[in-house]
């Protein structure tokens, strides 16, 4: 294998295929990158076994091959090289050298039989979805996902694709984010589960203009735009029946300004407990009051503007929730619906000029008597 | 400048439950010279406490009852004075607390104190001087002898009391105090059993190694104690057997955690029978712990074998319960898993409840109540938790009970 490309592109391929390389690995393959050199270019690859990712950047080939090399030292390498040629020859996994002005390295790969091979995704029936429709969904729901590892099935984020719409929901069964965007493109309907690492690189990756083409085998996504490739593993269904627990009938209705309840919820939150972050919020004329009392360690009160009509309403949430989803709110207003004390929470945009529809929701904390 | 050392104690209660049983009935338990502590009603139980004299006859706590009385005939034996043991130990807490703020009661008649910084207040008395101040003024609020033991950690001070101890140590005369920079050389005079931590287990691989008192250990380096024992022991090891003991003195008004056992009046191999006792302890622990406005994370069970066998098996959720149906049916599961493992007769059961946390009384509410995989108990067992609670404060503790 040999070949020549500028270090902007290789460094451009590397970084786009090193966020899928995990950085704690019981297979040593995994912890490097897939370089092969086919005609058009050097084909970069990388994968945890979960995602994969694999692009294709221009370089002028010599001789065709593939070796694997260590992600973490080569992107290094090549972060430090001049902006020059950089030569790479491998005449085995052993041997592999790497040129740039008057640099030299030589490092061990591993040979590429040991790489995993990708799953087998046919994009022949794929479909398509605007890569700038899918960054507005991720962007906005899938940090409401599971991290914990007692439910697998919340680790993911549901994304339904409808004839008209796509939708994606997450929740970590505290809190909850659902958005939809209309699209066209008369695609049979679908259910699938990703992981929100897969959907992350998705966002990275794609440019907002892209059309991106997705396909899917037995229990694997494939993502694909101009010559980058992202495949996924599928988290195994059911999702938990998230339409029967948003409420359909809060009928408090307050509409607060974002910054203003954000810096509030900040302020007050230091002395919340470490565990709980218990802030209690008391509805009331135009006023929305903070409560905070840790045992411990001591009290906050607050208060700030509201537009509020409903009876007066106390109600007690864990503030990092409610700061997490007032980060994702795209409106300087956010309209909040509540029923009781012991009931969910919805968290909207106010006064949103956009075709799409966002919703969170909060489960509030109760006191136990 | 280094920082000074820390002052520690330990404050034990020379044969608690016998001083506490004679004081509770001065004409009959007071005047009998070998008192056995403990039992049931059945004579089935197990020895609490035995007075010194009795100990003598080779009494020992934990003993059954029927081995003691065997040993020696003529003991008298009481039960349990329950009520005052708490109330005698709760009063040695208050007096102990005169001295420092920082009390961390251990165990009923176990208390540690951290003395450290009290050095001015105390115009520089020596510690074994406060030990001795301390010690009258137990005894005199009271009339419990303790013993103190004193140094630089837990475990210098522990094995320290065990030496002030009158009754076990010749010329004791209740106070032992390690001098810093004598911690090793005190550790060197004491088996490695009496290293709090080393077990029966641990003492079989340690004698096999050759390893029986400390001193036999003592030239081993750390990375030879490593490779016998494994890295995480090894080390453990290696800093007990020279007085390093790290863990600090926390006061605590609140338990650790707390547990409810039963010596049967004959030993039980019937798997119903055994869950129905095991079903009724963990019923009355879960109402100890709500009653102390608790949840718990740790669920523990364990059975000892007619053949004294202790076993033990336990489980941690992710998310503390207190529900009975909730604390129940992990304690079936473990229980399970030990009969599984060992089918034996069983002569006691215990379900221990530990991890302990108050949270301070919040709860998050959830969206998938009955599809949470850990989350083992739901608004209705808690519901029905409590209104037994509220039965039984009404109606006293025996007003319900599971059905057969």
């Amino acid at each position: 294998m040999k070949f020549t490309i500028t270090r902007e592109k290789l460094q451009e391929g590397l970084v786009a295929v090193a966020a899928s390389v995990p950085t704690k690995t019981t297979l040593p393959v995994l912890s490097n990158i897939l370089v092969e050199a086919v005609p058009d270019g050097i084909r970069l690859s990388g994968t945890d076994l979960d995602i994969a990712v694999s692009t294709l950047v221009p370089a002028e080939v010599d001789a065709e091959g593939a070796v694997t090399l260590p992600a973490k030292k080569l992107v290094e390498i090549v972060r430090e090289l001049p902006s020059a040629a950089v030569r790479l020859t491998a005449a085995s996994e052993q041997r592999v050298s790497l040129e740039c002005g008057r640099s030299r390295f030589k490092l061990l790969g591993i040979p590429r039989d040991e790489f995993p091979s990708f799953p087998p995704v046919r994009f022949e029936n794929a479909w398509t979805a605007a890569s700038g429709d899918l960054q507005k969904l991720i962007g906005h729901v899938a940090f409401a996902a599971s991290t914990e590892e007692s439910r697998p099935i919340l680790n993911g984020v549901l994304w339904e694709l409808r004839k008209d719409q796509m939708r994606m929901v997450a929740t970590n069964g505290h809190r909850l984010a659902r958005m939809d965007v209309p699209a066209s493109g008369g695609r049979q309907a679908a259910d699938f589960i990703v992981p929100p690492k897969a959907l992350e690189q998705i966002r990275r990756l794609f440019g907002a203009a892209d059309e991106i083409q997705i396909a899917k085998s037995e229990n694997h996504l494939g993502f694909r735009s101009g010559q980058t490739y992202v495949y996924t593993r599928l988290i195994e269904g059911p999702y938990p029946n998230y339409e029967q627990v948003i409420p359909r009938d809060n009928d408090r209705v307050a509409v607060v300004d974002k910054q203003a309840l954000a810096a509030t919820l900040r302020r007050v939150g230091v002395v919340a407990s470490d565990q709980t972050h218990r802030v209690r919020l008391a509805f009331s004329g135009g006023t929305l009051k903070f409560t905070v009392s840790t045992p411990d360690l001591g009290e906050a009160n607050d208060e700030m503007a509201a537009s509020y009509d409903g009876e007066p309403l106390e109600i007690g949430f864990n503030a990092n929730y409610l700061l997490e989803i007032l980060k994702f709110m795209p409106t300087d207003d956010v309209r909040i619906t509540m029923k009781a004390p012991e009931r969910a929470a919805t968290l909207e945009p106010s006064g949103w000029d956009d075709p799409a529809s966002y919703l969170c929701l909060v489960m509030p904390l109760r006191l136990v008597d | 400048m280094p920082a000074p050392a820390s002052r520690i104690l330990q404050v034990d209660a020379d044969a608690f439950y016998v001083q506490v049983a004679r004081l509770t009935d001065p004409p009959g338990a007071g005047k009998a010279e070998l008192l056995l502590v403990g039992g049931s009603p059945t004579g089935r139980g197990v020895v609490t406490s035995a007075s010194y004299p009795a100990r003598r006859f080779g009494v020992r706590s934990g003993m059954p009852m029927a081995q003691a009385l065997r040993l020696c005939p003529d003991a008298m034996v009481v039960g349990v004075p329950r009520g005052a043991c708490s109330e005698r130990s709760r009063a040695i807490v208050r007096v102990l607390e005169r001295f420092t703020p920082v009390v961390e009661p251990a165990s009923i008649d176990e208390m540690y104190l951290d003395l450290s910084g009290t050095e001015t207040l105390y115009r520089q008395e020596p510690l074994d001087a406060t030990a001795r101040r301390i010690r009258a003024a137990v005894w005199q609020d009271t009339e419990i002898a303790v013993s103190i033991g004193g140094g630089t950690n837990r475990l210098v001070a522990k094995l320290a009391a065990g030496r002030a101890k009158p009754h076990q140590t010749p010329a004791a005369d209740g106070v032992v105090v390690v001098p810093p920079g004598e911690e090793a050389a005190f550790l060197a005079t004491f088996d490695l059993a009496d290293i709090p931590g080393v077990g029966p287990r641990f003492q079989d691989r340690l004698a096999a190694l050759g390893l029986r008192t400390v001193a036999d250990a003592l030239p081993h380096d750390r990375d030879a104690l490593r490779r016998w024992l494994g890295a995480t022991a090894g080390d453990w090891l290696y800093h007990r057997i020279r007085g390093v003991g790290a863990t600090a003195v926390q006061h605590r008004a609140h338990a650790k955690s707390l547990s409810r056992d039963e010596t049967f009046a004959r030993d039980l191999d019937d798997d119903d029978a055994l869950r129905r006792e095991l079903l009724r302890l963990s019923d009355r622990a879960a109402a100890d712990l709500r009653r102390h406005r608790y949840r718990v994370r740790t669920i523990t069970v364990r059975i000892r074998d007619a053949d004294f066998r202790d076993r033990r098996a336990s489980r941690t959720l992710a998310r503390p319960v207190s529900a009975d149906r909730a604390i129940a049916d992990v304690a079936l599961a473990l229980l399970a898993r030990l009969r599984k493992a060992r089918r034996v007769p069983a002569r006691l059961l215990s379900v221990g409840l530990s991890q302990l946390v108050t949270t301070d009384d919040v709860e998050q509410t959830v969206l998938f109540p009955d599809a949470v995989a850990d989350h083992l108990e739901s608004d209705r067992d808690r519901r029905l938790s409590k209104a037994l609670d509220d039965l039984r404060e009404r109606f006293g503790r025996d007003a319900v009970d599971r059905g057969g």
